[in-house]
């Protein structure tokens, strides 16, 4: 007997058999549970639960706040770490400067505190307590110098201990924080009204789709054409997610399967176009791009087929300049090397290959003084979530 | 004794750093290479995690004179009192004075200074620091 797979996104459900993937668009008047069946139950009902597959990106994920020693270490292992989990809201604290530091007014799903390799002793201290008081949080985790830990476990009742994710050579080991953070994500699910019926047709674990793509990418090469190193871009309607190639960044990371993600959580074209459109008029090269598209800033503010295209061309050419050199703040990716780009998510249905096309190509003329641009494919049937959802 | 080595900005020389890496170790420290293109940020990260006695900055292309001008700024935001800092390699560009340079790194914060001086003499200097410190 094959196996059913079902992507709940934020937008479409994406639903595929024997290779065959069908997308429904949501019915927001309905919970997921009941537009699931509603569209699908004939199909569903000739799966044993044990063989039905479900990843989800609809319930909005965890709230995350990371308190780490460093930047360049504790912070950038766990932010890493916790975007590879399909992690989308995080906010970091630098222990140093805690004092300082601002506390979030909203609930957060889980604080990781990460900081010292193992022999490092006396690393947090009253400090850490002091504004822990503060904040509103469920989950506590604590992934530092095991010296600390005794510290921490008396003062802290709830607090998770796992192992340190800064190894004794300074390297990342994110195994045991990525687990606890896909099961926290789990329990998150089970939580959640909308979600947790969905264990009615499936046995077996709901995992987030981003962290699925992401398992997804070492098994990219066996069904599409794609060189390394490459990057896929997943734009939909809350967030736009970049999964890359290790390769094309510069520092101390080796992570397990050699792929990361970035969230761009203002960059999505539905649920968060007013940002995505904000963004675009602060980028000084975008009434460039829309003169080369022939159309005028007007077409931002309109609700129209013609505008989403746009809106889309847009997020593609700001998401690639938030990762390029030019862009400080994020992640650098260096674009130069880059033989592949994969594109996937809404964008798939509304933009052609020709619209992707152009506007990569703008992107390397304008911004990297190219003359020619990657191979780029368009994942149209959204079926890379699926290499990764099948183990 | 533990010690965080690498080197600085925008410099290649590999060969130099792992040379510098295997001394340390027949010595006896334990060594935390951050190998080459090392940013002076990542340095000083490197050993608030590691709590390291030393931080040794290698620079073969003369670009340290620009990267570590940071240096005092950096120090002054951690409390890095029981740490030696120590530079070394070929520390000047084109027709510098060399006379000038010793006291221009320890203007910028280093404990010891090693221009163009053979790699063993520096790392004994060095263990004579340690042990007078």
């Amino acid at each position: 007997m094959s196996k059913l797979f079902i992507d709940i996104g934020s937008t479409y459900f994406k639903v595929a058999q024997n290779g065959k993937i069908d997308q429904y668009f949501r019915d927001f008047n309905k919970n997921i549970f009941d537009d699931l069946n509603s569209k699908c139950a004939d199909l569903v009902s000739q799966y044993a639960k044990e063989d039905i597959f479900i990843c989800s990106s609809a319930n909005g994920g965890l709230s995350t706040l990371i308190i780490g020693l460093t930047n360049s270490f504790s912070l950038k292992y766990a932010i890493n770490t916790a975007f590879n989990s399909g992690i989308n809201i995080i906010d970091t604290v630098l222990y140093p400067k805690i004092e300082g530091e601002s506390v979030p007014v909203e609930l957060i799903d889980v604080v990781i505190v990460v900081g010292g390799i193992d022999s490092v002793k006396k690393v947090f201290d009253e400090k850490l307590l002091t504004y822990l008081e503060k904040v509103n949080y469920q989950n506590i985790v604590y992934v530092g110098s095991t010296k600390n830990a005794a510290f921490l476990e008396e003062n802290l009742k709830n607090i998770v201990v796992l192992e340190n994710i800064i190894s004794n050579k300074l390297k990342i080991q994110e195994e045991a924080l990525k687990e606890y953070l896909t099961d926290l994500y789990q329990a998150d699910i089970v939580g959640k009204e909308d979600i947790k019926q969905l264990y009615e047709i499936t046995s077996n674990q709901i995992f987030s789709t981003p962290y699925i793509v992401n398992r997804a990418l070492p098994k990219i090469h066996e069904r599409l054409d794609v060189a390394d190193p490459f990057i896929v871009v997943d734009i939909g309607g809350a967030t736009t997610d970049i999964h890359y190639s290790r390769d094309l960044v510069n520092d101390n990371i080796l992570t397990e399967n050699g792929y990361d993600r970035l969230v761009f959580k203002k960059l999505g074209v539905f649920k968060s176009r007013e940002s995505l459109v904000h963004t675009a008029k602060n980028n000084e090269f975008v009434f460039e791009l829309l003169e080369h598209l022939n159309v005028t800033e007007n077409i931002l503010e309109e609700q129209s087929e013609a505008a989403t295209r746009v809106l889309m061309q847009l997020a593609i050419f700001l998401v690639l300049y938030k990762v390029s050199k030019h862009h400080g703040d994020y992640v650098e990716l260096n674009l130069d090397i880059l033989n592949s780009i994969v594109l996937t998510g809404g964008i798939t249905k509304v933009l052609t290959q020709d619209d992707v096309d152009d506007i990569i190509l703008f992107f390397y003329r304008k911004i990297l003084h190219f003359h020619h641009a990657p191979t780029i494919l368009l994942d149209s049937d959204y079926e890379i979530w699926t290499y990764g959802i099948k183990e | 004794m533990k010690v965080v080595t690498g080197v600085v900005g925008n410099d290649i020389h590999v060969v130099a750093n792992r040379l510098i890496d295997i001394s340390l170790e027949e010595r006896g420290f334990e060594v935390f290479n951050l190998g080459v293109n090392t940013y002076l940020e990542e340095f000083m990260d490197a050993v608030i995690e590691t709590d390291a006695d030393v931080l040794l900055i290698s620079s073969l292309n003369g670009e340290a004179e620009g990267w570590c001008r940071d240096l005092q700024i950096l120090k002054s935001q951690y409390d890095f009192k029981d740490v030696t800092f120590m530079i070394g390699g070929n520390l000047g560009v084109g027709e510098m004075n060399p006379e000038l340079l010793v006291p221009k790194f320890q203007k910028y914060g280093f404990d010891l200074v090693f221009h163009q001086v053979d790699l063993n003499e520096g790392l004994d200097r060095l263990e004579e620091f340690l042990e007078a410190r």
